[in-house]
């Protein structure tokens, strides 16, 4: 026999306190209430992630010191107009949806910070050039997204850049190219035998984006001639 | 793996997660919520896309309408259970 008169437990009260309706608050003031605890709610949240957004977070882990120093030696860090992209800049995308995924997918380097996968100059070597595909496949798939944040084919003037890179950037909206097709190591070293792995790259992408084949393409020979045989026989019939 | 869950997360904390569940707190009919939520999803993803359907990708439209859909239940379900009308 249960004891129905027994008092509920902490949680069991908890629960029902939080599903019970109130009696002594107004639907104003409980708006009011809901309304800037959700500003404070999402203010908070938006800059926590911000601050993840920063070069001082990008590169406190001991295994981005090399990344780090190969950057500081590009134009993406010191140039003529004084404008500086960091990592975050390139590596994480400005439209809400993406940046969260890019956030989320980012708990990888959390993990392999923690594992020491590329903790020495060898192992980083060794995991270069992986790295680098995995960022050219990004960047490939989203047209180059983050380096469209500041450059843009539309924004770019031939007639005061050098002759070459008029005459590239033109190859390039003619061909329907994308930034990273020919600006791969723009701020890091580039691995030994990059071409080859962006080729693959390219070629990977080009497979999964094709077409698929026709279900009567790769429908089973014997079906074919089971229904060619009962066309026949029909035609013959008639 | 972390390419889907990147996307749930993308879409939980958007347009088919927070408007999803705000649609489906409007109503007591688990149907109707479920519905409105996944029309949010659908639509999320077609703006993104910028109302092309050849740019939509397939993974993450079938996400962001499952995450809609499960967000209007779970509004409406916050309705059943946390209001008297």
């Amino acid at each position: 026999m249960t004891d129905n008169n027994s008092r509920p437990g902490f949680f069991r009260r908890i629960w029902n306190w939080f599903w019970t309706p109130t009696a002594v608050l107004s639907t104003g003031f409980v708006l009011i209430i809901g309304f800037l605890a959700g500003i404070m709610f999402w203010g908070g949240f938006h800059w926590s992630m911000e601050m993840t957004n920063t070069e001082e977070f990008c590169t406190g882990c001991h295994t981005m010191e090399t990344n780090l120093g190969e950057y500081r030696e590009t134009v993406h860090y010191n140039n003529h107009s004084g404008v500086r992209a960091i990592c975050s800049d390139c590596h994480v995308p400005k439209e809400w949806n993406h940046k969260v995924k890019a956030k989320v997918m980012a708990v990888k380097d959390v993990y392999h910070e923690l594992m020491g996968t590329i903790d020495t100059a060898a192992k980083y070597e060794d995991h270069r050039l992986k790295m680098a595909s995995q960022t050219w496949k990004k960047m490939k798939q989203s047209d180059s997204r983050e380096c469209r944040n500041c450059h843009n084919f539309e924004y770019m003037d031939f007639t005061i850049q050098e002759t070459r890179a008029a005459k590239e950037h033109q190859r390039a909206i003619d061909n329907n190219m994308t930034c990273i097709d020919c600006h791969q190591g723009i701020a890091h070293r580039l691995p030994e035998g990059y071409l080859d792995e962006y080729k693959r790259v390219v070629d990977e992408l080009a497979m999964e984006e094709a077409p698929k084949p026709l279900e009567t393409a790769s429908a089973n020979t014997d079906t074919v001639r089971s229904y060619l045989k009962q066309s026949t026989q029909k035609t013959s019939g008639d | 793996m972390l390419n889907l869950l990147g996307t749930i997360a993308g879409n939980v904390l958007s347009l088919p997660g927070i408007l999803g569940l705000a649609l489906g707190m409007t109503t007591r009919n688990l149907l109707l919520a479920s519905i409105m939520g996944a029309v949010v999803g659908f639509a999320e993803s077609l703006i993104f896309a910028g109302f092309d359907m050849s740019n939509v990708e397939m993974l993450e439209l079938v996400i962001s309408i499952g995450v809609g859909l499960l967000a209007g239940a779970l509004g409406c379900a916050i309705r059943i259970k946390g209001t008297t009308v």
